[in-house]
């Protein structure tokens, strides 16, 4: 899955990432996911809240906010929650 | 007198205080659908007042994250912002009550956000029974953006954060309370509150 370039978000406050096409994510999916991987992560059933080294949401429109001014953090999450949005090997 | 962090909710307070009011305010903590930057901004915001008007002004912060939770689960989101306030208006008049408040107040102004219309304003706030001051309700935000420079609480207003996330991508601007009710009876109201209040924490 690939990105737009992270973008600071209107706030400034946070990291905002776009998906290049729409798309409708299995949230559920992502949150077992994630668990089973023991990260931290609130399902309030129109997004995820995952509690990394910052907080990161996870719409089910596929956009991510990360909640941090350093863009090299940002990045590096981001990298982290794409893992989770893919469907593992041989599922699906 | 309800607390966000933005440019309003501090000259709402600063009106009431220089009319002579004894103040208390209420900040609902909506982590993790922001970040730590409202409740930051609130104690400079109270800090700056307290010190221009010489008395101290309580702050109640009560956690509302789990409240909009369990609004997001189990309801309607299209009238998420709608049931949202009703919460902190509800949360809010239980503190009132219990400090012996006669009024509640706000900082909101007609027609500003979908929460703002005169249809979500009286459905929100038909969940409360003490009387609404909104002392900004007729400014347009250029004015309110005025007196928040004058009195100095613009720049800490306008300092980067993170904007709700629980607000959907197309709130309603006109909401039927029939409707706003039946939403809300897909949670416990009452269990929601008593946990709120319950974790109340006094500044």
């Amino acid at each position: 899955m690939t990105f737009h370039a992270l973008q600071v978000c209107a706030s400034r406050g946070a990291y905002e990432a776009i998906p290049t096409e729409p798309m409708r994510l299995d949230l559920a999916g992502v949150c077992t996911r994630m668990q089973a991987e023991g990260i931290d992560v609130v399902d309030a059933r129109v997004m995820l809240i995952a509690r990394l080294e910052r907080e990161v949401t996870v719409g089910r429109d596929g956009r991510i906010l990360i909640k941090t001014n350093d863009v090299a953090q940002a990045e590096r999450l981001l990298a982290v929650i794409e893992r989770f949005l893919e469907l593992p090997p041989g599922a699906g | 007198m309800m607390m966000s962090g933005g440019i309003d909710s501090p000259v709402s307070l600063y009106y009431l205080l220089r009319q002579g009011h004894d103040m208390l305010a209420v900040h609902m903590d909506n982590r993790p659908f922001t970040d730590d930057t409202p409740l930051e901004k609130i104690t400079d915001h109270m800090s700056l007042l307290e010190t221009r008007f010489g008395r101290k002004v309580p702050l109640y912060v009560l956690p509302h994250g789990p409240t909009q939770i369990a609004l997001m689960r189990q309801t309607d989101r299209h009238v998420g912002c709608v049931l949202c306030r009703r919460f902190m208006w509800r949360a809010a008049e239980r503190i009132a009550e219990r400090e012996r408040a006669t009024f509640l107040a706000t900082g909101e102004a007609l027609g500003q956000v979908a929460s703002q219309t005169l249809s979500n304003m009286r459905s929100a706030t038909a969940s409360v029974r003490l009387p609404i001051v909104r002392p900004l309700i007729g400014l347009d935000k250029a004015e309110i953006e005025s007196v928040a420079k004058s009195i100095g609480t613009y720049v800490i207003s306008t300092r980067p954060g993170v904007c709700c996330q629980a607000v959907p991508d197309k709130p309603a601007t006109r909401s039927g309370l029939v409707q706003i009710l039946k939403e809300e009876e897909r949670v416990d109201v009452e269990a929601i509150l008593d946990d709120c209040v319950r974790r109340a924490v006094v500044m």
